[in-house]
């Protein structure tokens, strides 16, 4: 069925090289799938492929704070997902008026000098990148790597009881039909977030009522930004987020991972390296701040710019959208108004 | 610990589970409001596990003060005689109505698929346990001894088992640390009764239910699912049916009801009673965890320290 959808809205894209090599494809069959056009530096943090939508939107900034009163929910396994696939879409949506949550379910502890090293760096980085993106951050501390060991149940009711404390309208998390995800952590969290969303909203108090006796509401989401994973990925994708004015705030969140993801602290570590050979790089600056955001901007979004620059944008980051459910009884009301004859 | 109303009594014609040195402790009723303030959570599987083997104890707790609520974690799916789904009906709102009957606050139902909560996740049950002893301030649980021999039902010990678990962590910060967001505190449940649900099961405690039988009856009657509790009417109208009626079933449904748990549902808490020179009496397995006013190392420090 995706491939279907795909066929109208892509067609631009058909004859476009993967990995600068020509495509094999023999003339009279068309692709299903198309290979993610890759920055010269290889840091694979797009997807391999992308399956498009018809009805690809491209979603822009939008002036004032038309989001304001709303809450948004960043939903990570880990301390570098949110900040390296979507970091620019959370920004964008908090300028504009949203409440963001950064929330975290594993404990991150295997990156890291040792077990305790890695949990305590991760937690540190995840408050750390929550507020490079103007968020409040949370952590579950799931055993990392091992929450296919997990109660997917329980990790959904702890889910929706946050949903509902903190009012959740729209959440960003990883797709959990990402295909060829090699981490069950992103697998686990991808569907306990997808099952939590509409299950802490059902009327009637039959999910968890005891939380409903504790005060809180139902949450009512109706917004899923659902983020590609790279590189072994292969998602549907039906829009895409112009993040071009909120780039930097996307370097500085990745800056902030110092356990995890390859931003972090490496600019520093190159102009130390650099500096024992006697050489400099001028575009790293003269301080370990500015070579870190460099390193982190030069190197790491140009997969991002050149996802972007297929749409005529600067930057970019794609997703897989789920709106509000159209309600259909305003449509059946108006046809038996318009329909409904005297007996 | 002994308190008013506590004695202990060597075990007399039976053999209690107890620890070396340890003996049978029997609770009369403690006059006033002695645990004014305090909370006790009733968790039970099924809609009469309480009524059939605590229904004494919750009541004889509320009249000394106790607040108490039940909370009951199975759909009572595979009884009632009916449907699955009328069984689930059935139960429900008979457990609401045995609630309402002992005086308990309020009553939760989990309705965890019944005869399979050893194949749920029981962290998913410990967690929502642990939200509502937060919620509710839990002081004191009345459940299913997790350890208990004899258990046939998976869904007692599942349910004694997230429940002796959820009474500490209940109490640690970083345990569901989201409740905290919420406004909702640690709060370590320190008492225990466990039930004697099987023959055999250790206890420590025998309560004088005495003077709250007609109580437990109450419970034990809106037991019709499950329990017993309807059976005087049932036995009633079968004699009818034969041109026949027993005195002591009386004239009406719910005087039959009333009269055939009296008579013949109680027979385990009568000769517990007896045993131990009382009418009507439940056993437990007491577990103890307040922590005395003053430990030993802070009355040493505060005894011993000395200015610099």
């Amino acid at each position: 069925m995706a491939g279907g959808l795909a066929l109208g809205g892509a067609a631009a894209f058909q004859s476009r090289p993967a990995r600068g090599q020509q495509s094999n494809l023999p003339p009279n069959v068309v692709p299903s799938a198309y290979a993610v056009p890759k920055s010269k530096f290889h840091a694979s943090l797009t997807p391999d492929y992308h399956t498009y939508a018809s009805d690809l939107v491209i979603e822009r900034n939008q002036p004032g704070k038309p989001h304001q009163g709303k809450v948004l929910a960043a939903i990570q396994a880990h301390s570098d997902d949110i900040t390296l696939f979507c970091a620019g879409t959370v920004a964008k949506l908090v300028d504009e008026g949203y409440t963001g949550y950064l929330i975290r379910v594993s404990n991150d502890e295997k990156s890291g000098t040792s077990v305790g090293h890695g949990v305590v760096q991760n937690e540190i980085d995840n408050r750390e990148a929550a507020k490079a993106l103007g968020c409040k951050a949370f952590s579950f501390y799931y055993r990392n790597h091992r929450m296919d060991d997990c109660a997917v149940i329980e990790i959904r009711q702890r889910l929706i009881f946050l949903f509902r404390l903190l009012q959740v309208n729209t959440v960003i998390v990883m797709d959990p039909y990402d295909h060829y995800d090699e981490n069950p952590d992103h697998i686990m969290v991808g569907k306990a977030v997808e099952t939590a969303c509409w299950m802490a909203g059902t009327g009637g108090g039959r999910e968890y009522p005891e939380q409903l006796k504790a005060g809180l509401k139902p949450a009512q989401i109706n917004e899923k930004y659902y983020h590609c994973r790279s590189p072994q990925g292969h998602n549907l994708i039906n829009r895409v987020v112009d993040i071009s004015s909120y780039i930097d705030q996307k370097v500085r969140a990745n800056v902030a991972n110092k356990a995890k993801g390859p931003a972090g602290d490496s600019g520093a570590r190159l102009r130390r390296e650099l500096a024992k050979r006697g050489r400099k790089l001028p575009l790293l600056g003269d301080d370990d701040d500015t070579a870190n955001f460099q390193y982190t901007k030069t190197f790491l979004m140009e997969d991002f710019h050149a996802l972007g620059q297929q749409y005529g944008l600067e930057y970019a980051e794609a997703f897989r959208y789920i709106g509000r459910e159209r309600d259909h009884q305003p449509a059946v009301r108006q046809y038996v108004e318009e329909h409904s004859a005297p007996l | 610990m002994k308190r008013r109303g506590i004695f202990k009594i060597a075990s007399a014609g039976v053999r209690p589970a107890l620890a070396e040195g340890e003996q049978v402790v029997v609770m009369k009723a403690e006059p006033g409001q002695p645990h004014r303030g305090k909370v006790f959570a009733a968790v039970h599987a099924h809609l009469d596990d309480i009524p059939c083997h605590g229904s004494g104890l919750s009541a004889k707790l509320m009249s000394e003060g106790y607040t108490g609520y039940i909370v009951r974690t199975s759909n009572d799916e595979k009884y009632g005689g009916r449907s699955t789904a009328e069984n689930i009906l059935s139960n429900e709102q008979e457990h609401i109505r045995m609630g309402a009957a002992v005086g308990f606050k309020d009553v939760f139902d989990f309705y965890y698929q019944n005869h399979e909560m050893s194949g749920i996740s029981y962290l998913d049950l410990r967690g929502r346990l642990i939200l509502i002893f937060r919620l509710l301030k839990v002081d004191t649980v009345i459940s299913f001894n997790p350890w208990g021999h004899g258990e046939e039902d998976p869904d007692h010990w599942v349910t004694g088992r997230a429940v002796e678990e959820a009474c500490w962590m209940a109490g640690m910060p970083n345990d569901f640390h989201e409740h905290l967001l919420a406004g909702f505190q640690p709060h370590t449940v320190t008492e225990r009764y466990y039930l004697c649900a099987r023959p055999g099961q250790p206890y420590n405690r025998v309560v004088d239910i005495g003077p709250h039988i007609e109580k437990k009856i109450d419970a034990i009657v809106e037991c019709k699912s499950r329990g017993n509790g309807n059976r005087g009417s049932i036995v009633r109208a079968e004699l009818a049916r034969q041109g026949k009626k027993l005195p002591l079933l009386g004239n009406d449904d719910r005087t039959a009801d009333r009269a055939y748990a009296r008579q013949f549902l109680l027979d385990g808490d009568r000769e517990c009673g007896r045993q131990h020179g009382l009418e009507f009496a439940e056993k437990f397995y007491y577990i103890d965890q307040r922590r005395p006013a003053a430990l030993k190392a802070d009355e040493y420090i505060r005894n011993n320290a000395v200015s610099l």
